[in-house]
């Protein structure tokens, strides 16, 4: 019997001790960015019980990609609702994994505003609402994303074209390309966005254009983009015909009349 | 005559009587059929790594690494548990105990020699599965990074930039040295889970008692940061409290050992960190089989 009472004063001595050395140790892996949240109570209501239990053990990574895959089933059924659902409950999962944001936002932005304007059962007008809902929804998603992963290229860049393909708002799209370049993306996409400034055609934003694409040139980047929008910038900022370099497109052929 | 009589020569503690013991253990449990379970985990990393092709390169490395994790983390822990669990009543079973402790033979040295050969089981099972998985991951971001490079070149556009770019996205998403840190702290979780049945064991009446509870520790453990988040912000009272408090303080926390997330989002995981959580390890399992021990002295076999 005294090694059992023993035994007991044992076990709760060392838990208390413990209690401290688990802070510290919970903190260093907080530090060193290892540490994740913990899965969010609220988020028992979307998610089922056996996920949940699931998510409690450690085992998050796993039930966001077994819900992804589901997620990728209702896209090739193109059941969008249900892909929005699923991928919620994928990026609520594994917040800080760019990639659930990134195709998330890309499923509602692209794939289901694009599969809506191709219904044909429906009026113009309901077509392109739920367009414009299916965009600004892809666009929530991926600016949700890069709160929980600031400065993220990847989802920059997707911020970037929705703005730029879907929303055609250059301002926020050069914005957003330029700050992905800065972040770590590849460098043509801060040509990306020197060709969106070019579209906003005011004096600062096409003198950061040109400084922008001028650097490019002088690098060896000498696409017909690069020397058509230096042709623009050069024309519209008066730059001397002597240290001109762009060159404007050829006409693109007429088609052949039979 | 200068021989030593028999009870000079012996040793309270002897590491060679332990290592006897943890190396029986582990013929014990290769015995049950173990390594059936590690057969699935080695079928599990195989259908992962060719099961989802649909899906983007970076994907396909992820889910490859989200099963292999996955199965990894729930076969061991369950492993640890239901290996442990069946160590004492199969001895007391097989009356092997008895002969082991009629000998000269502590049983201090006996549990310790017990858990020795769990940890070694776990351990050599680990090995060999960090291995298949660092064949097959690789095997995978090869192919990936071929069929890129084919296709940048079919669309003439493998520029030095591009293959540099995609050798080093893939590189990021494939094989890396934090995933083998993430394979050894589901071995310390592992071993943290079979300290703690080795425990439950030591009073249990029953093995299924023992895996039972032993589930029961691993859930709490696991939601340990979630639970006490919940008892001590948002309940009330001396019987709520005093709840968070146990589980506080009976409960390993399990969380400290899931380094498999960030790894598989590609950071790095320190030296230092692992440094700390094998501490913190070490300490449970110092802890949890020196209260074993003081219930096992006191067990009427």
């Amino acid at each position: 019997m005294k090694n059992k009472i023993l035994a007991v004063i044992l076990l709760v001595t060392m838990g208390v001790a413990k209690v401290p050395l688990e802070d510290r140790v919970a903190a260093t892996l907080k530090a060193a960015d290892l540490r994740d949240a913990p899965v969010a109570l609220s988020l028992r209501e979307t998610v089922s019980q056996m996920a949940f239990a699931a998510a409690l053990g450690g085992l998050r990574s796993l039930v966001a990609s077994i819900t992804y895959l589901r997620a990728y089933v209702a896209f090739e059924d193109r059941d969008w609702g249900r892909v929005d659902s699923l991928m919620t409950l994928t990026t609520r999962m594994q917040p800080r994994e760019a990639m659930y944001w990134d195709e998330a936002a890309w499923h509602m932005a692209y794939n289901a505003a694009t599969s809506t304007q191709q219904r044909e059962d429906l009026r113009a007008a309901i077509r392109n609402k739920d367009f414009r809902d299916y965009v600004l929804r892809g666009l929530k998603i991926v600016q949700e994303g890069l709160v929980y992963n600031p400065n993220n290229p990847k989802l920059l860049v997707r911020e970037a074209e929705i703005y730029r393909d879907r929303l055609k708002d250059p301002r926020p799209a050069a914005e957003a390309f330029l700050l992905a370049a800065k972040s770590g993306a590849k460098p043509f996409y801060e040509r990306m966005g020197a060709y969106e400034l070019v579209k906003l055609g005011e004096p600062p934003d096409l003198q950061q254009a040109y400084e922008i694409l001028k650097r490019h040139y002088d690098k060896g980047f000498r696409y017909p983009s690069v020397l058509r929008d230096l042709d623009i910038l050069e024309r519209k900022l008066n730059i001397p015909a002597a240290q001109r370099v762009g060159q404007p497109l050829p006409p693109s052929p007429q088609p052949r009349r039979k | 005559m200068s021989s030593a009589s028999p009870r000079s020569a012996y040793s309270s503690f002897s590491p060679g009587r332990i290592w006897t013991m943890a190396t029986h253990t582990v013929t014990q449990l290769i015995r049950m059929r173990i390594l059936v379970f590690m057969g699935i985990i080695s079928i599990v990393i195989v259908i992962a790594a060719f099961a989802f092709p649909a899906v983007s390169p970076e994907q396909q490395l992820k889910l490859l690494k989200d099963w292999t994790f996955g199965a990894l983390q729930v076969f061991f822990v369950i492993i640890a548990i239901a290996a442990t669990g069946l160590l004492i009543p199969r001895d007391l079973e097989d009356r092997t105990l008895y002969t082991t402790l009629s000998k000269p033979v502590p049983r201090y040295e006996y549990l310790i020699g017990k858990l020795l050969g769990v940890m070694l089981l776990l351990g050599g099972g680990l090995l060999l599965m960090d291995l298949v998985f660092s064949l097959m991951l690789y095997v995978k971001q090869s192919l990936i990074i071929s069929s890129q490079i084919a296709a940048l070149e079919k669309e003439q556009a493998a520029t030095p930039e591009n293959i540099a770019f995609i050798k080093d996205l893939n590189s990021r998403f494939g094989l890396t040295y934090s995933l083998h840190g993430a394979v050894w702290a589901i071995f310390l979780k592992a071993s943290v889970v079979a300290a703690v049945s080795l425990l439950i064991s030591c009073f249990a009446s029953s093995t299924l008692f023992t895996i039972l509870v032993g589930m029961a520790f691993v859930i709490a453990g696991q939601g340990q940061a979630l639970l006490r988040e919940w008892f001590l912000d948002k309940m009330s009272g001396f019987w709520q409290k005093a709840l968070s408090g146990a589980i506080a303080i009976f409960c390993p926390d399990l969380t400290l050992f899931d380094l498999a997330e960030p790894a598989i989002r590609g950071e790095v995981i320190p030296l230092g960190v692992l440094t700390e959580v094998s501490g913190i390890a070490l300490l449970y399992i110092v802890g949890y089989t020196s209260v074993a021990y003081l219930f096992f002295v006191e067990k009427e076999l």
